[in-house]
């Protein structure tokens, strides 16, 4: 991983290079995540994100990925801030601290992190969050709807900041389409930890479920258990369908260019930072994509795509 | 209440025990062997993950989980071979070294998977393999003898494993070297031959159990092993160096494991002490190696090279 | 790995003439052997050959080069020059495995056993087993339980080497020799861990393999011992041949002059201060109970009493305590009962700092472990335990001025021969390393001294000199303490001799009429009173 790092230093210092002889006019965006940038999770959205708005800004992109050592990800930060990228993304609501220390030593770099709301008062740091509890409602409605056996299964990570609030969200729309389902939710205490994911997909589906769903880059396990006894799952964070052709039924996803095309808007302005974002329904930073080989329920999908309704026209409150 | 301890549930969590212990049984047993005869390999990890990703990437490309046991023992053996180069014939540090390994193999299966796969893409899984005549046995049949074939792999290669080692002139040399290689020298036994095809052994056993690993889970990503190579190694000291003892460690260490999830699916365990129950195999399994290491020694030579006329 | 003489192994001894002369062919010999390492030459143009049927003795000093020559006739080491010839056939080793299948076998003086398997395990490893891959240790039990009845070697095939007593360890090597049918025995100091009465047995089964026409060749320095056994004795010194003789021709003293290179004078105890009552007791242990590294008592409520002016000599075969006490004394291990007194006081409990600070000074056993530090210089080891004293040092930093001045004082009065006061310890030889420690321990003059084997492992001539000091520093007036393994030394030096056994102190003899027979026997457990009623 130090190794890794390295690597991408240089390919941060060989781009910032490019960027030299390129436009003046080139925002440089500099990404420093936990996971792989491919990990069909949450790493991932945020580089999709950046990529979508290539077309309208002309960005030069750096990534650190695979930084779940917080002092590895802090000092590529700080890096990336010395090298003068107008945009510093640290995406992992584990980077806040350092954030907090490193973000008043560069005042002219727009820095954003997240998922949180907080931007410590710090006039160039941004938080942003995404309201996954509404995506986590509208799919826990179709499962409510779905299971026959009356017993759904989720699997998280630790409980705490989107994989909670995803999970909260997915708990309540299944309780409201159907009171008499039991929904067990099973935090593993572990982000990485794919075999012990796996085992807790089992043991969900020893327990009768026959819909389940999971988050955090672990939930591979759960979902290679949920293919091997064809179970239905709901996918968050990315397009999980690659995973599961057969068995995944729709994915919540993140558009996070809808919220970083501000946030640079406002850096080429010189705003660099002190606002709160936020992805939901409603703005579509979040959408739901369903897997076109799934034969989902009709009245279930119905159900579900009148949840999105009331949550979008605000008739719906949720707990959060 | 009352559905908690149906049958079904106590066989599932049994189950899930059994295979939740597959994995660290075959490293453990790998890593014991090469004990055994005086070599620590504190790299087991990242030969797992080099051989997680080998036979992730065979199975991708062939759709046959056959090759990828294949490509991953293969893997285990190379990587074997370099760190028998490295610690028996020239004498490198095992602490150290082992480190390297497991460094190298982090970072390589890592930067491999991103360079040849990119995107994780589902593998072929292992499909169960119900035991004839015995898995119809009411109860037991489904806990024990309804499983992928990794499982009656790495618990057939106990009984194997112990037999080479106290049966054998083979075991006898090993054993010999661990525990006095000079000894051993002087009657003619070549102790790095013996070391050689010690940590070879371990480290196909290493690459097999990554291969068990991901063909099991049906996909690859970053340290997917999650330091269960680390877990394996202290399973060995809970074992103390004996094939069944590091069965019964790694069945603790997988059933303890299997309970909490189960426990944790059921809410018996209140989601605040959810973090801490991730815990409990750790922490039992090290509870249970104070009590049961000081009542054994580890191979006198563990850890230290070897050096004719010394 | 093929294995010619797996036939012979099992097959009945040969039976070979009982009488053998020494006039006949040699059966093997070493040929202007020349051996070297970078700044050392161990072995110059060495020549050596043995009979088939005799016992050719090796004798030298530490660092001589007996044990590169064996190391070479066992193919651990190749020679640089000069040849071996077995039965007048050039012979080439390479390694331990072609010594083995031209049946030369080796008796290591640290004993090459596993102690974690049984002895019959310990016999069959690296043989080939008539059973392919699989062991086949029924037959080898079987065959072991022959040997031991033919030569009268009592051991169980069964047991764990690690339960056994040294000797029967000894016994186990023996049986590996005489189970693999070896022509030519190498025993390198092979009696130094037994009882004087365990070195009879010994000697008669070596006249047993004598007789079966094997060739011997016995390493040792106790010169009483090479004087009975040998049948020749080669001398080496700085690598050559000194001489090559027969006990017949040859005394004690000449070869003791052979191997150091001159004539000794051999230390003896002098004329002590005969005992009074009014002698003062200055260190004494009352009821001391102390376990050992495994857990079971070392010590087992022992009482000792040492007078100011006299060395209490402690006797006995090593591992029966000896360690355990030299360290509770000093501080180095837990007591569970008892007391320890200097000049009447208890000093039990105390840290090593407060019990030298009593007056009690520590030349201990290992002294590369616990004497002294060997990256460290000599005048640092020389002020190891007090550097920190107003003398030395004020405020924190150390007074290299003064340091010097005192060491250079010491390492004159005790004769250390060092090339400067600041090269590695490590670098100085055994003897003079030990000279240090004595030079630093005795430069307080302490209250008590207590020695353990002070002498180990050091050459003639500096142990001749760490004798003197040692009788000096009691005639000063200190009560000394000489734990030793080497019965020859507690004779020389004691006042009176402690025999310790299974940590229990068999008995307390005067040195003055106390015999080695009588001394053998407490090694061995019989207590004294059981003794004299025997008598």
């Amino acid at each position: 991983m130090f190794k890794k790092s390295l690597v991408s230093f240089f390919a941060a210092a060989l781009c910032s290079a490019a960027s030299m002889s390129a436009s003046a006019e080139a925002l440089k965006v500099a990404i420093v995540a936990p996971s792989a940038s491919n990990d069909l999770a949450f790493t991932q959205s945020i580089v999709d994100g950046v990529n979508a708005l290539k077309e309208e800004f002309e960005i030069e992109m750096a990534i650190t990925d695979g930084t779940f050592i917080v002092d590895d990800a802090a000092a590529a930060i700080r890096d990336y801030a010395k090298q003068g990228f107008d945009v510093v993304l640290a995406h992992g609501s584990q980077y806040g601290g350092s954030l907090k220390e490193i973000a008043p030593d560069f005042p002219d770099t727009a820095f954003a992190w997240g998922t949180s709301a907080d931007t410590f008062g710090l006039p160039n740091v941004s938080a942003y969050e995404a309201m996954s509890n509404e995506g986590g409602y509208v799919m826990g409605v179709m499962a409510g709807k779905m299971t026959k056996s009356g017993v759904i299964g989720v699997v998280g990570p630790i409980e705490v900041g989107d994989a909670k609030l995803y999970v909260d969200g997915f708990v309540e729309g299944a309780k409201a389409a159907n009171g008499d389902a039991t929904v067990n939710v099973n935090y593993i205490g572990s982000f990485g930890d794919v075999a012990l994911a796996a085992e807790a997909g089992r043991s969900h589906i020893a327990n009768g479920a026959d819909v389940m769903t999971g988050t955090a880059q672990m939930v591979v396990g759960a979902i290679g258990a949920a293919r091997s006894k064809d179970v239905a799952w709901f996918g968050t964070q990315a397009n999980q369908t690659k995973l599961g052709k057969k068995v995944v039924v729709a994915s919540q996803v993140y558009k996070w260019e809808v919220i970083l095309r501000d946030i640079f808007n406002d850096a080429k302005n010189g705003v660099l930072g002190g606002k709160l974002h936020k992805v939901d329904l409603a703005n579509g930073g979040l959408t739901i994509e369903f897997n076109d080989k799934y034969s989902l329920d009709a009245g279930a999908r119905k159900a579900g795509e009148e949840a999105m309704a009331a949550i979008m026209d605000g008739s719906l409150k949720l707990s959060h | 209440m009352t559905d908690v301890f149906t049958t079904t549930i106590v066989v599932a969590t049994i189950a899930s025990g059994i295979r939740l212990a597959t994995p660290f049984l075959l490293a453990a047993l790998g890593e014991a062997i090469g004990q055994r005869s005086g070599v620590l390999n504190l790299g087991v990890d990242g030969v797992m993950l080099l051989g997680a990703f080998a036979a992730y990437f065979v199975v991708l490309d062939t759709e046959n989980v056959w090759l990828g046991v294949v490509a991953g023992i293969t893997i285990g053996i190379c990587m074997g071979v370099l760190y028998a180069v490295i610690t028996v014939f020239l004498h490198a540090e095992q602490g150290v070294s082992g480190i390297g390994i497991y460094l190298f193999g982090l970072g390589m299966s890592d930067l491999l998977f991103q360079k040849l796969v990119g995107t994780p893409l589902p593998i072929d899984q292992f499909s169960e393999w119900s035991v004839p005549y015995l898995s119809d046995v009411p109860v037991i049949g489904v806990m024990l003898f309804q499983h992928s074939p990794m499982v009656y792999i790495a618990f057939l290669l106990v009984p194997v494993v112990a037999f080479i080692l106290n049966r054998t002139t083979f075991g006898l040399n090993v054993r010999a070297v661990g525990e006095s290689p000079e000894s051993a020298d002087s009657l003619g036994v070549s102790v790095r031959r013996v070391r050689f095809c010690t940590i070879i052994a371990g480290n196909a056993l290493a690459g097999l159990a990554g291969a068990a690993l991901a063909i099991e889970l049906g996909i690859f990503q970053q340290n997917l092993t999650n330091a269960m190579g680390f877990i394996a190694i202290a399973l060995v000291y809970f074992g103390a160096w004996r094939a069944p003892g590091v069965m019964a460690g790694a069945l603790v260490f997988g059933m303890v494991g299997a309970i909490v999830l189960q426990a944790k699916t059921l809410g018996l365990i209140p989601r605040s002490a959810s973090d801490i129950a991730a815990m409990a195999p750790a922490i039992i399994t090290i509870l249970a190696l104070v009590v049961v290491a000081n009542r054994f020694r580890q191979p006198a030579a563990l850890t230290k090279p070897y050096f004719r006329g010394d | 790995m093929t294995h010619s003489d797996s036939q012979q192994v099992d097959s009945a001894l040969p039976a070979s003439s009982i009488e053998t002369s020494l006039e006949k062919a040699p059966m093997l010999e070493m040929c202007g052997i020349t051996k070297r390492f970078p700044g050392v030459l161990a072995n110059d143009n060495v020549s050596f050959d043995v009979r088939a049927g005799e016992v050719h003795t090796l004798l030298g000093e530490n660092g001589a080069g007996k044990s590169t020559l064996m190391k070479i006739l066992y193919g651990l080491y190749q020679p640089d020059e000069g040849e071996l010839r077995l039965h007048g056939k050039p012979l080439r080793l390479r390694s331990p495995l072609d010594a083995i299948s031209h049946r030369i076998g080796m008796i290591h003086q640290h004993f090459m056993l596993v102690p974690t398997l049984t002895v019959a395990e310990n016999v069959a490893l690296g043989l080939p087993s008539q059973r392919g891959p699989l062991t086949d240790l029924k037959r080898v039990s079987r065959r072991v339980n022959e040997l031991s009845d033919l030569y009268g070697l009592q051991v169980d095939p069964a047991a764990f080497v690690w339960q056994l007593a040294v000797g029967e360890r000894q016994r186990v090597e023996i049986i590996k020799a005489l189970y693999r049918d070896v022509q030519l025995l190498v025993l390198d100091e092979p009696t130094a861990v037994l009882t004087p009465q365990e070195v009879d047995d010994f000697f008669t089964i070596l006249h047993e393999m004598k007789r079966d026409g094997r060739g011997l060749i016995f390493i040792s320095h106790k010169l009483q011992e090479v004087m009975d056994l040998s049948d020749r004795v080669t001398v080496l010194r700085h690598g050559r041949v000194e001489a090559t003789t027969t006990p017949a021709q040859t005394t004690r003293n000449d070869l003791a002059a052979l191997m150091v290179g001159r004539q000794l004078d051999s230390a003896t105890r002098g004329n002590r201060a005969s005992l009074t009552s009014e002698t003062p007791e200055v260190f004494s242990v009352n009821g001391l109970r102390v376990a050992g590294d495994r857990g079971v008592d070392a010590l087992k409520s022992i009482d000792l009493q040492v007078h100011a002016g006299e060395i209490l000599g402690i006797a006995g075969v090593s591992g029966n305590g000896q360690r355990e006490l030299a360290e509770a004394v000093t501080g180095l291990r837990p007591i569970l009962a008892g007391d320890v007194l200097v000049d009447g006081s208890a000093i039990t409990g105390m840290t090593p700092k407060k019990i030298r600070e009593a007056g009690l000074s520590f030349v201990p056993e290992e002294r590369m472990r616990d004497g002294a530090i060997g990256d460290f210089s000599v005048a640092d080891n020389m002020v190891l335990h007090n550097h920190t004293e107003s003398q030395f040092s004020s405020a924190g930093f150390l007074d290299f001025a003064a340091i010097k001045t005192h060491c250079s004082k010491l390492v004159q009065d005790f004769n250390v021969k060092t090339p400067d006061l600041d090269t590695p310890t490590k670098n100085l030889s055994g003897g003079n390393i030990q000279k240090l420690i004595m030079a630093r321990e005795l430069a307080s003059n302490p209250r008590v001294l207590i020695a353990a084997q002070p002498t180990r492992g050091v050459d003639i001539g500096a142990a001749e000199y760490i004798h003197q000091r040692l009788l000096e520093q009691r005639d000063s007036g200190t009560a000394i303490m000489v734990i030793s393994e080497d019965l020859d030394e507690v004779m020389a030096l004691a006042d009176r001799i402690a025999v310790i056994c299974e940590g229990e102190i068999m008995g307390v003899l005067d040195a003055g009429n106390a015999t080695r027979e009588q001394i053998g026997l407490m090694m061995a457990g019989v207590s004294d009173a059981a003794n004299s009623q025997r008598a």
